[in-house]
């Protein structure tokens, strides 16, 4: 191999963390603080990072000849460059800047988690010389690719509904008037208010606690009032794990096809096989309950959080831990 | 039960069979989101059961690998035999008809909803517009402006005040219809399969014949070929499998002998039957002695995994592995898989019992004791073969393409209902009260519809005191 296409391929990459992880720590800031010039400063590095990404995987291609998504460390690679420009799309698109940093920062730790898994330039094996590389793996790596841009989401979701219902508590002074009168004070954040006649006459303020203490000058409260509203965040979700639910189906088909045509079964229980029919039952639960107005909200946030955990499960746990087709240990 | 009749006369309602009654709770139940959600998370969870623990192995497999109390477990409730247990396909079923009570009693009536008059202020998309003119007037100006763009008007009239309905994307209602056939018709073709359709695999030794006994095609396999490349890692030189291919000779029913090159992602079509490349390895000829002079032995090249008695005695071998390269040096496998100084792995045992194993490099007999000696003599390579006739194939192809192009419509396409009804104002002019429901809540419409309301206001004539009223929600769009 050339040593100066191997310094490209080295140069592109530490472009690509540095990029991350710089963009990572600002986008945090923009996110505590809500300073413009943090987001004009960051959105550029999470651009930057995605395109030394994707010209390091072209770069690979071209010095060799070879897919390079054909081990762990491209399909990591590919991965965080596809959330990064998920979330850039969705922030342009939506808003949702103010993820950037969690976003950020799991591209970082991905590709840093990859770069443990990179031999160097190895040709593929039989069973991965097919055209079906290409159409599969892209398919599937932008499906989970989205499913961790809606997780960033979920999670702040539950932050701010946890905060809610921090505020919604009684103080001290409530609590003991209250006491005996079973008032359940900490009651589960839903989006029911938003179908029902509007609880406290305005459907876009589904934080009343944390605006009214906002208003009294309470800095924390401020800031979680600051955030978009939760019906907002919610409706963010859905429609990146929209992205993400067919094309995982999209994926999971290509690779019955592919396994139709290498191994003679487009389904054979394979661990990562039924691993991701796992996912795809997980998001198909959100989906079915998302149209549920009570279930929408907290609940149909954790079964995110719930759903990218079987994604990492599916993705690196079956493919490092569990023997199988798609398994990456010796 | 008391019910009134039409014409005013109490009357006792007839009554209900308890097998309709108890049919109706149960597609009730069947139909209900959350318990088609439960199923889901049931299946799930027996999926994950399956991905963790390894299926298929033989039951001591699993008093190696567990402990004994989760071993006994795994074995008595068929965990590891899991996705074609009684209880994994029975969820499947389930869910097959929590998907059916749904779609008939649920999906079908509520994604086609029928134009009915709502009370525009109790829905929280809803804003008021005051307009110049008469209410009819207005009426024709604001369906001609939604039909110009491109949502489907229909007008009706409801106890003499007519309203006007506009809808957009109105087909896309069907979506989750469209995604659930998709799952009927991969049902369906899997069941072809199931029914019409055949697989299974076999191993060929390079010059024989092999024949697939479901529809007498045979497969002659002159040569194998196999290539493994040296590639210099990180971690040092690892052997990477490049290509394998089988040189054969397919036989049809017609009788036709075709030459084929089978290789891994290039399988061969013959007659319907797909034939793959699957594995390869490495057959040996195993020779017995005993005190010098030949003894019956195995009377074929053994495969890996394959093994034989010793005549006379209680014990057996059996041939592991393949090893394709002995490191002189320590006398163990090298990492070197091509067969530059080859041996082979055996096993003794004496009746079901291990009593010993031993790396033997090929043509070079060991003593086994008692006189007897083994030689593995020469190694073969054999190709394995997978075979499968699938007519189910077309429609499971088209059950995957339908079930997408469902879950795009769903997702990408939004229905979404206005409901429009114009008024004489009581200062002049008209009222314009228009409120919006989606198959996806508000929220997901909020920015939409106020930009509809903004666009109602800047195209049409205003009021002399043109007001604009909307929930605080569309506070922006005064």
């Amino acid at each position: 191999m050339d040593p100066t296409r191997q310094l490209l391929d080295q140069i592109l990459l530490e472009v690509g963390i540095a990029a991350y992880v710089t963009g990572a720590l600002v986008l945090f800031g923009y996110f505590l603080t809500r300073r413009p010039l943090l987001r004009a400063i960051g959105m550029p590095l999470a651009i930057v990072g995605a395109v030394s990404q994707f010209a390091e995987l072209g770069a690979r291609w071209w010095m060799t000849g070879v897919w390079p998504l054909t081990n762990l460390y491209g399909s990591l690679s590919l991965f965080s460059a596809c959330a990064v420009t998920i979330f850039v799309v969705f922030a342009y698109r939506y808003q949702i800047d103010f993820i950037g940093g969690p976003v950020l920062a799991l591209a970082a730790i991905a590709l840093g988690y990859a770069t443990t898994w990179n031999e160097g330039y190895m040709p593929a094996v039989p069973a991965l010389q097919s055209y079906w590389i290409k159409i599969h793996v892209p398919i599937v790596i932008t499906a989970y690719a989205s499913f961790m841009v809606a997780f960033c989401l979920s999670l702040i979701f539950l932050v701010k509904a946890a905060a809610e219902n921090h505020y919604r508590r009684p103080s001290a002074g409530m609590r003991a008037v209250a006491a005996g009168a079973a008032s359940g004070a900490n009651f589960d954040v839903a989006l029911s208010a938003y179908v029902a006649p509007p609880t406290f006459g305005n459907i876009r303020t589904d934080t009343p606690a944390l605006e009214a203490a906002a208003a009294d000058g309470d800095a924390t409260a401020r800031w979680f009032a600051s955030l978009p509203s939760l019906a907002k965040l919610d409706v963010m979700q859905y429609r990146v794990i929209a992205v993400g639910l067919p094309l995982l189906s999209l994926g999971i088909i290509t690779g019955a096809m592919w396994a139709k045509e290498a191994w003679g079964a487009y389904w054979q229980w394979d661990p990562k096989e039924t691993a991701a029919l796992l996912s795809w039952i997980v998001y198909a639960a959100y989906m079915h309950l998302h149209t549920r107005p009570e279930w929408r909200g907290t609940r149909t946030s954790v079964i995110s959080v719930i759903g990218f955990a079987s994604i990492v499960f599916c993705y690196l746990g079956v493919n490092i831990w569990i023997s199988g087709l798609h398994s990456y240990k010796m | 039960m008391e019910a009134r009749s039409g014409n005013g006369l109490a009357g006792t309602a007839p009554a209900v069979p308890p097998l309709r009654v108890a049919w109706d709770d149960l597609v009730r139940l069947f139909a209900h989101v959350p318990f088609g959600v439960s199923l889901l998370a049931t299946w799930g969870l027996l999926t994950l059961i399956g991905v963790i623990v390894e299926q298929g192995k033989d039951p001591s497999f699993y008093g190696g690998a567990y402990a004994p109390p989760i071993a006994r477990l795994i074995l008595r409730l068929d965990l590891d035999n899991i996705y074609h247990s009684a209880a994994y396909i029975g969820i499947i079923g389930l869910i097959l008809c929590s998907m059916a009570a749904a779609t008939f009693t649920k999906v079908i009536p509520r994604r086609i909803p029928r134009l009915n008059p709502v009370k525009i202020d109790a829905i929280p998309l809803h804003a008021t517009v005051h307009v110049a003119g008469d209410a009819q007037t207005a009426r024709e100006r604001i369906a001609a402006f939604f039909a110009a763009r491109g949502w489907q008007v229909r007008k009706r009239e409801f106890g003499g005040t007519e309203w006007t309905f506009a809808d957009k994307n109105n087909w896309a209602r069907r979506g989750v219809l469209v995604a659930h056939l998709g799952f009927v018709l991969i049902a369906a073709g899997t069941t072809i399969y199931w029914a019409k359709g055949y697989s299974g695999q076999f191993a060929v030794l390079s010059g024989q014949t092999a024949t697939i006994p479901e529809n007498g095609t045979t497969v002659a396999l002159k040569r194998f070929a196999y290539r493994i490349d040296p590639v210099q890692t990180k971690a040092g030189t690892v052997y990477q499998p490049i290509d394998y291919v089988s040189d054969a000779t397919v036989t049809g029913r017609d009788g036709v002998a075709h030459d084929a090159v089978i290789r891994v992602n290039h399988p061969y079509d013959a007659n319907g039957t797909l034939i793959y490349q699957a594995t390869y390895g490495f057959a040996i000829d195993f020779g017995l002695t005993k005190d010098g002079r030949p003894i019956p032995g195995p009377d074929h090249p053994l495969k890996e995994g394959e093994g034989f008695a010793i005549d006379g005695t209680s014990r057996a071998i059996q041939y592991q592995r393949f090893v394709g390269t002995i490191d002189r040096a320590t006398g163990q496998p090298g990492a070197d898989p091509r067969p530059n100084d080859p041996g082979v792995v055996i096993q003794a045992f004496d009746g079901d019992r291990p009593v010993g194993g031993a790396l033997i490099p090929l043509g070079q007999p060991v003593d086994l004791g008692a006189g007897y000696k083994l030689d593995a003599a020469r190694y073969v390579l054999y190709s394995g073969f997978q075979y499968r006739y699938d007519p189910g194939i077309p429609v499971v192809g088209l059950g995957a393409l339908v079930l997408l192009a469902g879950l795009c419509i769903s997702f990408y396409f939004l229905p979404a209902r206005l409901f429009v009804q114009v008024r004489d104002a009581a200062g002049g002019g008209a009222e314009v009260g228009i409120a919006a429901t989606t198959v996806r809540g508000y929220e997901v419409f909020e920015e939409r519809f106020a930009e509809i309301i903004e666009a109602v206001r800047l195209t049409e004539p205003a009021a002399p005191q043109t007001e604009v009223t909307t929930t605080p929600a569309l506070g922006s769009v005064v």
